[in-house]
């Protein structure tokens, strides 16, 4: 196989390398958060964390841990660059997406380091392409300080119940508002559209509810247009927990399985669009 | 009176009419509320189609996951409340403005037309599934010893670029046929599809009533739980129009339908203006009065009636032809009327409502011709027409 013809010299210069049987694995899951071009990359011993933000209000994590990858080499402790995901998918997908099973693209990813650009070499069937992308200096991230012991509200729902709502939301609507509560709605989804509002319910003791604690009523607007894409991680989705936390923030987070069973994860911040109160 | 749940719909141009009446027995349960329909024979209210379909759309996911929906009007806060309890504990609520409307209702005699089919369903979907989905007008033409369906192009050269059908039908083929007068009549077909389907989809048959040229077709269904209508005005023959004089010394614009479906746009703007109900089915000869066109086909309009109306006598003044404010052509928002009637109590039977039939648009502003229409409650009790048959 050509990508093994790399001499020991370029592979000893690469700070990290990432590869995967199935491109898929990877492209899969960053489709999940690739609403904006530029994502930033941050690799530690554990694994790949890619971050895509929108307007300071939004940022999209995928995780994708070390075992994940047939193999996953870091020689720092983390390293970090930022690059156009568009192109990075274009990519990982140059080969067209062919769903011929047993066929896939194969992906070695390396890079060298600051001022290099990214590595990819992908095959399939044979051919074997080589893409290299300018990366840039990478943003810090916003830290949403969105920490578990501020949590007042959390539910876990299956995927299956909330992709529905999520795909006919009514998007003439501005905002999207989640209130959740011990007592009934429990765990509401509302839009207020130009020809009438909507609500989605969902009771604490329905069979697709496989968590509910909520301490106490909180009902939250967020931007729909910032929301909107996190559509696609609950597509990719089998479960996944919603929570908010004392300032009302959100923190949407994703079990996803890739093509061969394994977990990643996708998560979603986002910030309240304006402060309804807290009764 | 009996209770019911009539729900209208009209085209901008008022070429295409089409109601359903459900009744109690069509649902679960029916419950008006007795105290806001002591002052008046009827809730009457009127939704923007485009908000309501979206809500039925997804078949797949009606039948596979809702239980149950719920339809009540909220006077008080003039909202139309569709609920869906699905499996797993899930509801859906949409709550949707309404507007307060007279309902519509179209005039026609159906009792009076000379010709009238029915045939099942299935049959007059096999018919319809040859003719491209993108064919906008056919001519059914009637004979005593045929009954032909084929497509119709405006165009002299129509037929050179398009593709021609024609289907002949033995009058065996139907169910009941009744030929009064030997005529050719043309409208529109992708108007008249939603309904073919729902028949189908019931297992109902269909009538057709129609005259001659120029008058209005209707296509009706019923059974115990609903009765279903579609009144599609027709083309009139340029052969046998004569000229007449315009009344009031207003000019006549003669409109040439360019296209005869309009695409339903999503422009903002008034609704449907208002039409009125009649309180009780209300039946009016036809005063049979062929309006001029001096060169061109032309379509008539639909007769919209208000209750308590005197009708009035035909004119030839365009866009008071009609007895309800004509929408100009750039509202091109269709309008979904709600009217339940009171009556006794009662009780029925249902699921989810079935997609209702839907008119399209036409582009044209309202022509110089009128039509009066009687619709009646019963139309097969009215059809008094001679039968013929080889």
């Amino acid at each position: 196989m050509p990508l093994s013809t790399q001499s020991q010299a370029d592979i000893d210069q690469y700070i990290l390398i990432a590869s995967l049987d199935n491109a898929r694995n990877l492209s899969n899951i960053l489709k999940a958060i690739s609403f904006k071009d530029h994502a930033i990359f941050n690799a530690t011993q554990n694994g790949l964390k890619v971050t895509v933000e929108d307007s300071k209000c939004l940022q999209a994590n995928a995780f994708i841990q070390a075992d994940i990858f047939q193999e996953y080499t870091i020689k720092e402790d983390t390293v970090g660059f930022q690059v156009n995901l568009t192109v990075l998918l274009d990519c990982l997908t140059i080969f067209g997406a062919s769903t011929t099973p047993g066929v896939c693209t194969a992906l070695r990813m390396c890079y060298n380091g600051y001022g290099y650009p990214l590595t990819l070499f992908l095959e399939e069937g044979g051919v074997v392409t080589v893409c290299k992308i300018n990366t840039q200096e990478p943003e810090e991230p916003i830290d949403f300080d969105f920490c578990s012991t501020n949590v007042t509200n959390k539910v876990i729902l299956q995927s299956e119940s909330l992709k529905e709502a999520f795909s006919e939301l009514d998007m003439t609507s501005e905002v999207l508002q989640i209130t959740m509560s011990p007592s009934h709605p429990y765990f509401r989804l509302s839009t207020f559209g130009n020809s009438g509002n909507a609500h989605y319910d969902y009771p604490k003791d329905s069979d697709m509810m496989e968590l509910f604690q909520c301490t106490k009523l909180q009902t939250n607007r967020y931007k729909i247009s910032l929301l909107k894409p996190s559509t696609k991680a609950l597509a990719l989705s089998c479960k996944v927990s919603v929570r908010t936390d004392s300032r009302g923030f959100l923190s949407l987070q994703y079990l996803v399985r890739n093509d061969d069973g394994q977990i990643c994860f996708v998560e979603y911040y986002c910030c309240p669009d304006e402060e309804v109160g807290e009764e | 009176m009996a209770l019911k749940l009539a729900v209208r719909t009209v085209n901008s141009s008022q070429s295409a009419y089409a109601c359903f009446y459900f009744t109690p027995l069509f649902f679960q349960k029916y419950i008006p509320d007795p105290d806001t329909l002591k002052d008046c024979d009827a809730v009457k209210c009127k939704l923007n189609i485009k908000c309501v379909l979206p809500l039925f759309r997804c078949v797949a996911w009606r039948e596979r996951s809702v239980d149950r929906c719920e339809i009540t009007i909220n006077i008080p806060d003039s909202r139309v409340i569709f609920q869906f309890h699905c499996r797993h504990g899930i509801t859906k609520t949409h709550n949707l403005g309404y507007q307060e409307s007279e309902a519509l209702q179209a005039v026609f005699p159906a009792h009076l037309c000379p010709n009238v089919l029915k045939a099942q369903s299935k049959l007059l979907g096999d018919i319809v599934v040859h003719f491209p989905i993108s064919q906008e007008e056919v001519t059914l033409s009637i004979s005593s010893y045929k009954v032909a369906l084929k497509t119709f192009y405006e165009e002299e050269n129509g037929c050179i670029n398009g593709m021609n059908t024609e289907l002949m039908l033995h009058p065996d083929e139907f169910d009941y046929f009744q030929v009064g007068e030997d005529s050719a009549v043309t409208f529109c077909l992708k108007e008249l599809r939603g309904l073919l389907s729902f028949a189908e989809s019931y297992g109902l048959p269909i009538s057709c009533q129609f005259g001659i040229a120029g008058q209005p077709v209707s296509f009706s269904v019923k059974d115990m739980t609903l009765e279903a209508h579609v009144v599609l005005s027709t083309l009139t023959d340029p052969n046998l129009e004569s000229p007449s004089q315009p009344a009031h010394g207003d000019d006549c614009h003669v409109t040439i339908p360019k296209t005869s479906t309009v695409e339903v746009s999503t422009s903002e703007g008034p609704m449907e203006a208002d039409v009125s109900i009649a309180d009780e089915e209300r039946v009016v000869s036809s005063q049979g009065s062929e309006v001029f066109n001096p060169a061109l086909h032309m379509r008539k309009m639909i007769q919209l009636h208000a209750p308590g109306e005197i009708l009035p006598r035909p004119t030839f003044v365009p866009e008071s032809a009609l007895t309800t404010p004509i929408t100009p052509a750039t509202f091109k928002i269709r309008s979904l009327l709600f009217g339940a009637m009171l009556s006794d109590g009662g009780d029925g039977n249902t699921a989810d409502l079935p997609s209702l039939a839907c008119g399209s648009d036409t582009e044209e502003d309202g022509g110089s011709e009128e039509t009066q229409v009687a619709t009646s409650a019963n139309l097969k009790q009215r059809m008094h027409g001679r039968y013929c048959r080889m």
